[in-house]
């Protein structure tokens, strides 16, 4: 367990959670236009996309990853997030996506287990 | 980490991944897939010491009262107004947040907020979750007036 006290390897890299992110949206939806009865599909199969290949990482991680998908019709769409954790070993990162029909806002958390 | 403190940490319910949709959420959802796998009679004993305690169980109505307490207080009688709708999704996280760090449990919190107009467009929410299904636990709250619609999402992970 030593090995994970080190404080770089500790802490939660976000540009990497941001890459794989940005993959997994691109290639659930990257082509699409919005469409409500494949919507449900796309954003299950864009957390679990995201979720597996976080996971694959094998970091001594819990993971929370959320996705929202709005059609784009001119709607203001806010978002917050707020975390009690701890900030040094602890981080999140979120992707916002969009194409010409719709916005997608993928959030990863990232929380450290002792 | 090694495979046998991976085990250890995680008890019977290994790495087992929970999806669900914000927008069909029903609470009994959450009773149910609490209770998914036989545990031996060593591992029931050792559970028994953490379920029995309110003190450290993530309990689901408690954190929705506070939701929905938290939401109503913040943007309860407002329409949808674009200058102020920053103001309101950052009061109704950090009420909920410093509402949840009070009840003092053993928890880690992470509390999302999504404000939208109503103006007709589909919106579709989905979260994963790689946890320890015996002691962490979320709740999603929906709420809305005739101008916006709200969605609290409140996950805790045990410490």
């Amino acid at each position: 367990m030593e090995e994970y006290h080190n404080g770089s390897e500790g802490s939660f890299n976000s540009e990497e959670a941001d890459g794989i992110v940005k993959e997994c949206i691109e290639s659930v939806v990257g082509a699409d236009d919005y469409s409500q009865s494949q919507v449900n599909k796309w954003t299950a199969s864009i957390v679990e996309r995201c979720l597996t290949q976080l996971v694959k990482q094998g970091k001594p991680y819990k993971y929370i990853v959320t996705c929202a998908v709005m059609q784009k019709t001119g709607a203001g769409l806010h978002t917050a997030n707020s975390c009690y954790w701890d900030t040094a070993m602890d981080g999140s990162c979120t992707v916002r996506w969009e194409n010409r029909t719709m916005y997608c806002v993928v959030s990863v958390f990232a929380v450290a287990i002792a | 980490m090694s495979k046998t403190q991976v085990s250890r940490f995680k008890s019977s319910v290994d790495q087992e991944r929970r999806h669900f949709y914000s927008e069909e959420i029903q609470p009994e959802v959450f009773l149910l897939l609490g209770n998914p796998v036989q545990l031996t009679p060593d591992e029931a004993a050792a559970m028994d010491e953490y379920q029995t305690e309110d003190e450290t169980a993530f309990v689901v109505e408690e954190v929705s009262k506070i939701i929905k307490e938290s939401v109503e207080a913040a943007i309860g009688g407002n329409a949808y107004q674009h200058s102020r709708v920053n103001q309101w999704t950052t009061s109704v996280v950090e009420q909920c947040l410093s509402q949840l760090s009070k009840l003092g449990k053993p928890f880690k919190y992470i509390v999302t907020c999504i404000i939208m107009q109503k103006n007709g467009a589909g919106l579709q929410t989905a979260s994963a979750c790689f946890w320890d299904n015996t002691t962490d636990g979320s709740c999603a709250v929906r709420w809305e007036n005739k101008s916006m619609y709200c969605i609290v999402n409140v996950f805790g992970l045990s410490i």
